[in-house]
């Protein structure tokens, strides 16, 4: 049978999550503040518990929770981070 | 006989591979497609079928995906040969009819067929009995090998659903025929843009497919739409919309011309179900939402309990009854102008009121009522919120000479409290770092509250739909193009 599809059925090639490393002594740790409340209290608390396991630790938001991360703070996670943990909300 | 495994083949074959299969033992072939009522009916009853016999095989003249629908549905667990055209072994065999058995003796030759469903014929074959599934014989249908496939069978609704062509609620198929005529002319390659949040790209094809799948009418399909391309600006945040864990919905308002040439309801039971134009548009729009743009529920869109309005909302603005200027000419369009404004909501509240005869305490009912949405204690809130006045409260307000601006003014003013009363639960940073005196508004301005009239001439309820607070989404109102 013969129909029209709403849907977007292109084919996307899906990406693939990078592998969880053994250890994060001496790694760079992106931990990206979503701007929700208390978020950053999460971090906080997350950055001191890393930091004590050595890893080396940067700080960076989003402009708005409800909305995607800009490409400009993607690309500074890339740039700046080996792995990157994301605070979600409340 | 039957074997305990589904599996579905595609089969190109011809009669003598067919025959092949009986080489050691027998084999009962039946011919089926899933276009015709009374092969359902013999599936289904030989899925009752227990016991030694000749092994079973459907041979389905449909595709793979739909021969083995057709199985499935007979809850039938038995080898499918899933014959593509031009269907060469049915013509080989001679089958003129679905279903149709063959009974093949060890060898391969042929020792009995039926032509039709016959159930103590098909136990005769099988040397078992099978359940009785409604009639005992029933004629076929026309074979594919003699009449090609048509759009149109007799299982479309369900295959709506397997495709997941849906909201959930049963649809209208999206043959070639509805959507070209959807489209009227204008071009399926033209793309409106992406729709957040898995980024669909919607092209005026999928977007038509969406409104024949709502129930709309071509005439319909300019609204849609327009409202597709309010939703897609960016100020409107479709993506925080589709992936919240707010209930948030869709509402689309329409104004102008527009509602008389389709017949929108903007009177009785404005929100409510009975129009054909409101309900489909409304639905239309979400579906795009969703299918094309990726915000299924339980899928990427995480609302922790949904909402009824998630179904989609339009609703026509009474012109004619309201004693202000309408919605749309409000934000900049020209009265005979047609409009579609979209903003995201929560569900309905509706306040009664049957009492008040003075706008101050009019103005001052609807304002409490809408003090307790979003969340009782979160003030101010910076998004907007949506108050549908009815026609006998417009009339009090109007009998004092209030405009539109006023009763905004006024019901803002009404919600306003001392911080100190506000310090309980969820509550905002304003709230918190505030003197227990001073007094805070619901909302951070009284441009948040967008106002308009619709309703039955009778009864005093008004509603409020509540804010999507913190999404950052704004309305959008854009001109309804009639042409291509």
């Amino acid at each position: 049978m013969d129909y029209v599809s709403p849907f977007d059925d292109r084919a996307r090639t899906p990406h693939r999550l990078a592998g969880r490393p053994a250890a994060i002594e001496g790694r760079r740790v992106a931990l990206l503040d979503i701007t929700k409340a208390r978020g950053d209290e999460f971090l906080d608390r997350l950055e001191l518990l890393l930091q004590g396991r050595g890893a080396r630790t940067f700080r960076i938001a989003k402009e708005a929770f409800s909305r995607p991360a800009s490409v400009e703070v993607i690309e500074q996670i890339a740039i700046h981070g080996d792995l990157a943990v994301e605070g979600l909300a409340d | 006989m039957a074997s305990t495994a589904l599996t579905v083949t595609p089969f190109t074959g011809g009669a003598a591979e067919l025959r092949d299969r009986a080489r050691t033992s027998a084999v009962l072939l039946v011919f089926a497609h899933g276009d015709c009522p009374t092969s359902a009916l013999a599936l289904r009853a030989l899925s009752t079928a227990e016991g030694a016999g000749p092994e079973l095989v459907v041979v389905a003249e449909d595709s793979p995906q739909d021969a083995a629908r057709l199985v499935l549905r007979a809850g039938l667990r038995a080898p499918v040969l899933a014959e593509e055209p031009p269907y060469a072994a049915s013509s080989e065999l001679g089958i003129e009819a679905v279903p149709t058995a063959v009974l093949l003796e060890p060898g391969g030759a042929e020792r009995e067929r039926l032509v039709g469903w016959d159930r103590a014929g098909y136990e005769r074959l099988l040397g078992v009995p099978l359940a009785s599934h409604g009639a005992e014989r029933k004629p076929g249908c026309g074979s594919r090998a003699s009449e090609p496939p048509q759009a149109g069978g007799l299982d479309e609704p369900e295959d709506m659903f397997e495709r997941g062509f849906t909201d959930g609620l049963p649809v209208v198929p999206p043959t070639p025929e509805r959507v070209d005529a959807m489209l009227g002319g204008r071009d399926p390659d033209r793309s409106l843009g992406t729709v957040a949040p898995a980024h669909g790209e919607a092209t005026l094809r999928r977007v038509a497919a969406c409104a024949v799948l709502a129930g709309c009418r071509p005439d319909y399909f300019p609204v849609v739409l327009a409202a597709v391309e309010a939703v897609l600006e960016p100020g409107f945040n479709a993506h925080g919309i589709g992936v919240t864990t707010q209930p948030a919905g869709v509402v689309a308002i329409v104004n102008g011309p527009a509602r008389e040439r389709l017949a929108l309801n903007s009177g009785m039971g404005a929100l409510g179900p009975g129009s054909r134009p409101n309900l489909t548009i409304g639905r239309a729009l979400r579906l795009v939402l969703t299918l094309t743009g990726g915000a299924q529920p339980g899928r990427l869109d995480r609302s922790t309990l949904g909402s009824p309005l998630k179904l989609g909302l339009c609703l026509a603005e009474a012109e004619e009854r309201s004693p202000w200027e309408p919605l749309h000419v409000e934000r900049g369009m020209a009265a005979g102008q047609s409009a579609v404004t979209v903003l995201a909501a929560d569900a309905p509240l509706s306040v009664s009121d049957h009492r008040s005869r003075s706008p101050e305490e009019l103005a001052d009912v609807l304002a409490q009522a809408a003090a307790a949405t979003w969340s009782p204690y979160w003030w101010p809130m910076d998004d907007e919120t949506l108050i549908v006045v009815c026609p006998e409260h417009a009339d009090t307000f109007a009998g004092h000479g209030w405009s539109k601006q006023q009763v905004r003014e006024a019901i803002f003013d009404a919600a306003c409290r001392p911080a100190g009363a506000l310090r309980r639960g969820e509550t905002t940073e304003h709230v918190r770092a505030a003197a227990d005196d001073q007094l805070v508004h619901k909302w951070t301005d009284p441009g948040r509250i967008i106002l308009m009239v619709a309703g039955g001439d009778a009864g005093r309820y008004s509603a409020v739909f509540g804010p999507c607070d913190g999404m950052g989404t704004a309305a959008i109102t854009r001109e309804i193009a009639w042409t291509t």
